[in-house]
């Protein structure tokens, strides 16, 4: 596992990996993982394995004892283009490994080397060293990112008898029976918790989110909800304040806040080909200020003005045009509130415990230091403006349009069945006799029915 | 459960192949007296309507009403498999998916197995009242034959007269016209050539021919074949079996076509 070394740090500063040799015990059946540790971790760090905070399940985590709490995130190649690791050790840096714990200078002063030592070695021995390399079948990286001790805290900080917090506000306890939940949940936790820094660590974390008393000596502890969620809006901030990745933007953002398009695009052509005037309105639009609903009522009489001069009117142009207008974007605030609000649910979906989720979003709601309401109303405005545009859509296209997407698998399946059954006729019609064919040809007119002559017996079955 | 044991497979291919132009498919009602069929053509006009007594099969056995929907093609390629004197026996469960042909050769020791699957046919069962008819012929089955298919040659229709002269097919049609007429006649030597007459009053009724032709197709089943006509009531064919077995057609007369 050392070996995973040599690839690794071509590409990033990383940590020895010795560490992660340590925690996990080298297994044969186990191909070799890579993993990317923080480069300041101390020799005594330990890969754990606790409850996840979230659903109680056990994760694992990396643990030190200067840093705290790291989380491992996986990266992998996705599913459609397959990778593998080469894993192969270099000679230079095999001398480096036999030094336990090279310093972060060191390591990094080192990048740049082995980059052109790679090279070199390749010719050297490079037989060697991919002879004795190894391929992984999964490209997977796992990447430790910092996890606030918080998280961790949280599910002993509301103990899962829910039965009796409905009833009655939660206990204080002091420090050392939360330390004793928390430690009884998994035996590494349990171990850890022995160390006096950890300790201190999580003393810290505490005060920020708990309501304190003194009882004598001692201090006592209960998780207060709005200290949380405080600390839980930092953290979104922080996360939202860049805007987010490219990708969460179009996945997350973008769908939420966009406007369905009206069919304007042919109701202006149309009031271009019937008169002069259509320019000034449309750069009216343009200038005008993405929209809330009070200035576009306001353009809406102007727009209504300028067409009736024209005496052509249109009158669905002229409703239809004021909607049109907040096309191009959101008020500012309400991007970031958005924002804001998906890191939010980012954090608690994968961090808090689900128990806890009630709460704080009555309490987001209720009484919280940022205010969503403009987020919500322009969001119900945009559910409007949508339904709007599937109603007006049905109306004015209806001939694409003309069966609904229920109506479209009903339609299918009546189309299968009655091919299946004129199949059925057909293949019927093949196996048919010749001696019935030719007595469809007679002529039976003036030849009455025989159940007319013979009335239909009882039915005996 | 159904057992029945045909000494001749032949009695069983031919009754099939008598009415398999007539019917597709059609459901073999089995009880504790016997075989039934009756089904009806495409248009309801003819029906057949057959029984196959208990004493024609040795041994029978049926304890509860079974129906084998059965398509008469499927049963036509499968009893052509059979020799005219093999054993045939036909076997269901009693809520049968199959039924079950075994066919036995009497000289060689050859067995052959069949199942034919069957359907769920929903068919309009007819009462049939035990009519005294006007007129009723008996004659030989190949008379009866060629005197049909003679007259196909000349139209599609043709009227039965039946008078104490005797009894006259004549047809009509755009080349000419034609008819036969049969009187009463015995034959002491070949009693199979006897034509009968017996007449309560006189009849005259029109048939459509080619259904009458398809009815002939059951003539090697029988060596006579009765007629029996009353006004506007429909024609009886019927090809007598051995043990009460038969094998009856009925057709609708054409009415006011000529006139």
């Amino acid at each position: 596992m050392a070996r995973t070394r040599s690839k690794l740090a071509a590409k990033d500063p990383v940590q020895e990996p010795t560490t992660s040799t340590k925690a996990l015990p080298p297994s044969a059946v186990n191909p070799p993982k890579l993993f990317i540790l923080p480069n300041d971790a101390s020799p005594e760090a330990r890969i754990v394995t606790l409850l996840n905070p979230v659903n109680a399940t056990p994760n694992r985590y990396l643990f030190c004892p200067e840093q705290g709490f790291y989380e491992f995130t996986k990266i992998a190649a996705p599913r459609k283009a397959p990778r593998s690791w080469l894993i192969a050790p270099h000679q230079t840096l095999r001398d480096e490994t036999s030094k336990t714990f090279p310093s972060v200078e060191h390591g990094t002063a080192e990048n740049g080397k082995e980059a052109d030592d790679l090279a070199d070695g390749e010719q050297q021995e490079g037989a060697i060293s991919i002879s004795k390399g190894y391929i992984t079948k999964s490209a997977d990286l796992f990447v430790a990112t910092p996890l606030d001790t918080l998280f961790l805290l949280l599910p002993a900080l509301s103990p899962s008898k829910s039965t009796a917090k409905d009833t009655q506000k939660q206990l204080f306890l002091s420090l050392d029976d939360h330390l004793e939940t928390l430690g009884a949940t998994t035996p590494h936790l349990g171990q850890l918790l022995q160390s006096r820094k950890l300790r201190d660590r999580i003393e810290e974390r505490m005060s920020d989110v708990c309501d304190m008393v003194n009882a004598g000596e001692e201090k006592m502890y209960r998780l207060s909800h709005p200290k949380l969620l405080i600390i839980l809006l930092s953290k979104a901030e922080r996360m939202s304040k860049n805007g987010f990745p490219a990708s969460m933007e179009d996945r997350l953002i973008r769908p939420a806040l966009e406007i369905p398009i009206m069919s304007i695009k042919r109701e202006e052509s149309d009031i271009s080909t019937s008169e002069a005037g259509p320019t000034q309105s449309e750069s009216q639009s343009s200038a005008q200020p993405p929209g809330t609903a009070t200035p576009s009522t306001s353009d809406s009489q102007s727009t209504n003005t300028s067409v009736s001069t024209a005496a052509t009117s249109l009158p669905p142009t002229a409703t239809e045009l004021p909607e049109s207008k907040p096309t191009i974007s959101a008020p500012e605030g309400v991007l970031h509130l958005l924002r804001l609000r998906t890191a939010l649910a980012y954090l608690l979906s994968s961090y808090v415990p689900s128990l806890l989720h009630t709460p704080l979003r009555a309490l987001l709601s209720s009484s919280s230091p940022i205010n969503f309401s403009p987020l919500d109303a322009h969001l119900a405005h945009l559910t409007s403006l949508r339904a709007q545009a599937t109603a007006l859509r049905s109306l004015s296209d209806n001939i694409s349009r003309k069966r609904g997407y229920n109506d479209d698998e009903e339609a299918v399946e009546a189309r299968a069945e009655k091919k299946r059954k004129q199949d059925e006729d057909e293949k019927k019609k093949k196996n048919e006799p010749r001696g019935i064919k030719q007595l469809k040809k007679v002529d039976v007119s003036g030849m009455r029915k025989l159940s007319t002559f013979f009335g239909k017996a009882h039915v005996k079955k | 459960m159904l057992e029945a044991r045909l000494e001749q497979a032949n009695l069983l291919k031919k009754v099939v192949d008598a009415i398999k132009d007539l019917v597709q498919d059609c459901n073999f009602d089995c009880n504790d007296s016997g075989i039934a069929l009756q089904a009806m053509d495409n248009s309801h006009v003819a029906l057949v309507s057959m029984m196959l007594k208990s004493e024609s099969f040795s041994p029978f056995r049926c304890d509860r009403n079974i129906a084998l929907g059965i398509n008469l093609t499927s049963l036509t390629k499968v009893l052509r498999c059979a020799q005219n004197e093999d054993i045939l026996t036909l076997k269901a469960e009693d809520a049968p998916d199959v039924v079950n042909l075994v066919f036995e050769s009497a000289e060689s020791d050859r067995l052959s197995e069949y199942d034919i699957k069957l359907m769920d046919i929903d068919q309009e069962h007819l009462g049939i009242p035990e009519t005294e008819y006007a007129a009723v012929i008996t004659m030989p089955s190949t008379e009866f034959q060629r005197i049909c298919r003679d007259l196909m040659a000349l139209s599609e229709s043709v009227s039965i007269e039946c008078t104490k002269e005797g009894v006259k097919f004549a047809c009509q049609g755009d080349i000419g016209s034609g008819s036969v007429t049969l009187r009463s006649h015995q034959n002491v030597e070949k009693p199979d050539l006897n034509v009968e007459i017996d007449l309560t009053e006189p009849v005259s009724l029109t048939f459509s021919l080619k259904y009458l032709v398809n009815f002939c197709k059951a003539s090697g089943l029988s060596s006579q074949v009765k007629l029996c006509l009353s006004n506007e009531v429909p024609l009886l064919v019927e090809y007598a079996l051995s043990n009460n077995s038969y094998l009856r057609f009925y057709l609708a007369p054409k009415i006011g076509d000529e006139e």
